[in-house]
């Protein structure tokens, strides 16, 4: 199979330089096309891999936090700070100004449900949209399956979410106000949330490397999305015309219309529009994890 | 499949962009659109071209060859940060690479954090790492510095922590790339020291460096890698000697040289004229043409490789206007069989230059091989002496 390495150089005894060396004349201009390498993206093995590598992402997602919070005297409140900041500015805005329905359950309750789910989203993009910027001197240097940056970035706007979950605790008391039986379909809402995220995280970090310009947009696309997606207000102000081909666009709007109507209301989800919403983030995820692994091995070559 | 520690690459190629516009969009709908319209063609630049690479388990490869010759492309490629163009790639088992100074090493964290960062990257688990944790620390020679932020490390400080990570976990395979210029004097033999342990261990050993001593000194194999192109591969002194002699090659000068004092011949022969031999007699013949009466010590000197002398040999000259001979003879060549490179130069006895010092002349000296030390990777110094053995 190999060939043995003294057999390419023989060393003559006037010249020491062999008359068998390669010279660069010998080599045709470009490889032939059967010897390209192409690399074949399963599925099976890339999740066997990223199962081998989820120590790494732990490391990752502590790294992630313990770095956050180190400098910051703040500490964990940096993870409830932004959601509370725009909930005390619905509050005013949106309630007290505006006067949006929070469909005769409390605004702030109302809200914060909204603010949950976008808060994830929106902190997990920030971080993860660009973590193979940000991580590109560990990437020229190690190999392992480079999923883990976004989803160790995506680890950690989850620990976020945990953490700002609990305020939660204190705003119903406040409210006088309790859960409704119907939040039992809150694993499902939420495994939508989370798989829209990582589909949008996935192509946007792979995306972002070969059109840095684009990570400028970011920040943008963010601000927009916040008052595109019915979180300071409620889903119904959507048409009902329009609401099949919105939760197709962005699911997020369903998830949320979604937890409060399950948490608060005690309905039950539309299911017309979270079986959409389910198909368009499953999709995205797939879709958006396949492209990333495509993407993925260019990556070096631009760094 | 392999066992762990085989490097096999076989035909290997890669291209980068030769005129890479910055990856934003609009340079990359520039080149669209000047692609649709037919102008603009992609242009590439070949890195490696056709590229063989095998290595066996416990083997130690150095790696060689001018700046951009694709030496760092092929390491990152056999990390499988980059993915070759064409060509059939297998490394087994985990691979630890030294690939820059502060290789895997986050700025935020402690030293601590980061040999678990890295440990976790080549794959091991908390506890395999925490095995080796000591080991780690004291060979870096960190001591209470672990606990300390690495962006507070002094640039030797994190180059100790990332050789000693890389090469205390354990890897299958070794890579090194041109990373003990950093440390000082004492932890270059340190490392040198420890690639020896981890080669008699089994781990399979790639060195990349431009200071071919200590390529030499580590290695048993050589590559020599010039614009992408594997130009030899065999036993390391036989490529690093090619190698260095195509380095002259480009460097070398015509003897005749303006200034106060010529060489305008020089003559290497052995005894009566034949080739020089080991332990036989030396004679070096130069012809010296000077403007104006000079005096002053020349030197001459006999070196391997381009620059680190074996031996040389002072002799006080007084020389008249025009030309002169001169005839030196080494008695006992203590030289093995190889390539050599005989310098020369002369200074006035206040110092002033009067013939420049450099290589003149090369010869090749016939008889036994050079022995090698018993346990591979410790090259001696190219002399050989007579010696009497007696029981």
């Amino acid at each position: 199979m190999r060939d043995e390495p003294s057999a390419t150089l023989s060393v003559g005894r006037a010249d020491p330089v062999a008359e068998r060396m390669t010279t660069p004349a010998d080599i045709p201009d470009s490889p032939p096309d059967d010897l390209r390498f192409r690399r074949k993206v399963r599925i099976g093995e890339s999740i066997r891999e990223l199962w081998r590598a989820r120590e790494l992402i732990r490391t990752l997602t502590e790294r992630d936090l313990r770095a956050r919070y180190k400098q910051a005297v703040l500490g964990f409140a940096w993870a409830i700070l932004p959601p509370i900041g725009l909930l005390l500015v619905f509050d005013v805005f949106f309630h007290h100004v505006g006067n949006v329905s929070s469909q005769g359950t409390p605004y702030e309750l109302y809200a914060y449900l909204g603010l949950l789910p976008w808060t994830f989203f929106s902190s997990a993009m920030t971080v993860g949209g660009i973590s193979l910027l940000t991580s590109m001197t560990l990437l020229n240097k190690v190999y392992c399956p480079r999923e883990v940056f976004p989803l160790a970035a995506v680890g950690t706007a989850a620990a976020d979410a945990v953490v700002s979950t609990g305020v939660l605790i204190v705003l119903f008391p406040i409210n006088g106000f309790w859960p409704k039986a119907t939040s039992i379909w809150i694993p499902v809402l939420l495994a939508i949330e989370v798989a829209f995220t990582l589909g949008v995280v996935f192509i946007v970090s792979a995306g972002v490397v070969y059109l840095r310009d684009l990570r400028h947009l970011l920040p943008i696309a963010l601000q927009l999305g916040l008052f595109i997606t019915p979180v300071g207000y409620s889903f119904d102000v959507i048409p009902r015309g329009l609401r099949p081909l919105y939760a197709l666009a962005n699911p997020l709007g369903p998830v949320i219309d979604g937890y409060r109507r399950a948490i608060l209301l005690g309905k039950s989800p539309d299911l017309g529009l979270t079986a959409i919403a389910a198909a368009s983030a499953g999709t995205l995820f797939l879709g958006g994890y396949l492209l990333f692994k495509r993407l993925e091995t260019g990556i070096a070559d631009v760094a | 499949m392999w066992p762990d520690g085989t490097i096999s690459a076989t035909r290997v190629w890669k291209r980068f962009h030769a005129d890479r516009t910055r990856p934003v969009l609009r340079d990359e709908v520039e080149r669209l659109v000047a692609k649709r319209r037919g102008q603009g063609e992609d242009r590439w630049r070949w890195a490696l071209r056709d590229v063989d690479f095998h290595v066996a388990p416990g083997e130690a490869v150095g790696l060689f060859g001018a700046n951009g010759s694709g030496k760092s492309t092929l390491l990152k490629i056999l990390t499988r940060v980059m993915y070759p163009y064409a060509g059939r790639l297998e490394v087994a088992g985990r691979v630890g690479a030294l690939i820059e100074v502060r290789a895997g090493i986050h700025p935020d964290l402690t030293g601590r954090e980061n040999v678990y960062l890295y440990g976790s990257l080549l794959g091991l688990k908390r506890v395999e790492v925490a095995d080796r944790f000591d080991d780690i620390v004291e060979f870096a020679e960190l001591t209470d510095a672990v606990d300390r932020q690495v962006k507070f490390y002094s640039s030797g400080m994190s180059m100790r922590l990332g050789f000693g990570v890389a090469a205390f976990l354990n890897p299958h395979v070794l890579l090194v790339d041109e990373v003990l210029a950093v440390g000082d004097a004492i932890f270059q033999q340190k490392c040198l020291n420890r690639m020896r342990d981890v080669l008699a261990e089994g781990t399979t050993l790639v060195y990349v460096s431009h200071d071919l001593a200590t390529v030499e000194a580590t290695c048993r194999r050589g590559v020599w890698l010039d614009n992408g192109v594997v130009i030899a591969d065999g036993p390391v002194r036989e490529t690093l000697s090619a190698y260095r002699q195509a380095v002259e090659q480009a460097t070398e000068t015509s003897a005749m040289t303006a200034g106060p004092v010529r060489l305008t011949d020089v003559r290497v022969t052995g005894l009566a004229g034949e080739p020089p031999t080991s332990f036989a007699a030396l004679d070096i013949s130069l012809r010296l043409k000077a403007v104006d009466p000079e005096s002053g010590p020349l030197t001459l000197g006999v070196s391997e490789g381009t620059a680190a002398l074996v031996f040389a040999m002072r002799h006080d000259l007084q020389l008249a206007s025009g030309e002169s001979s001169l005839a030196c003879t080494v008695a006992h060549l203590p030289l093995p069989r190889g390539r050599y490179y005989l310098w020369a130069g002369m200074a006035s006895r206040d110092g002033l230059e009067l013939l420049e010092w450099r290589p003149v002349a090369s010869f090749d000296v016939e008889g036994p091989d050079l022995i090698e030390a018993p346990t591979a990777v410790m090259r001696l110094a190219p002399v050989q002496v007579e010696a009497k053995w007696s029981t």
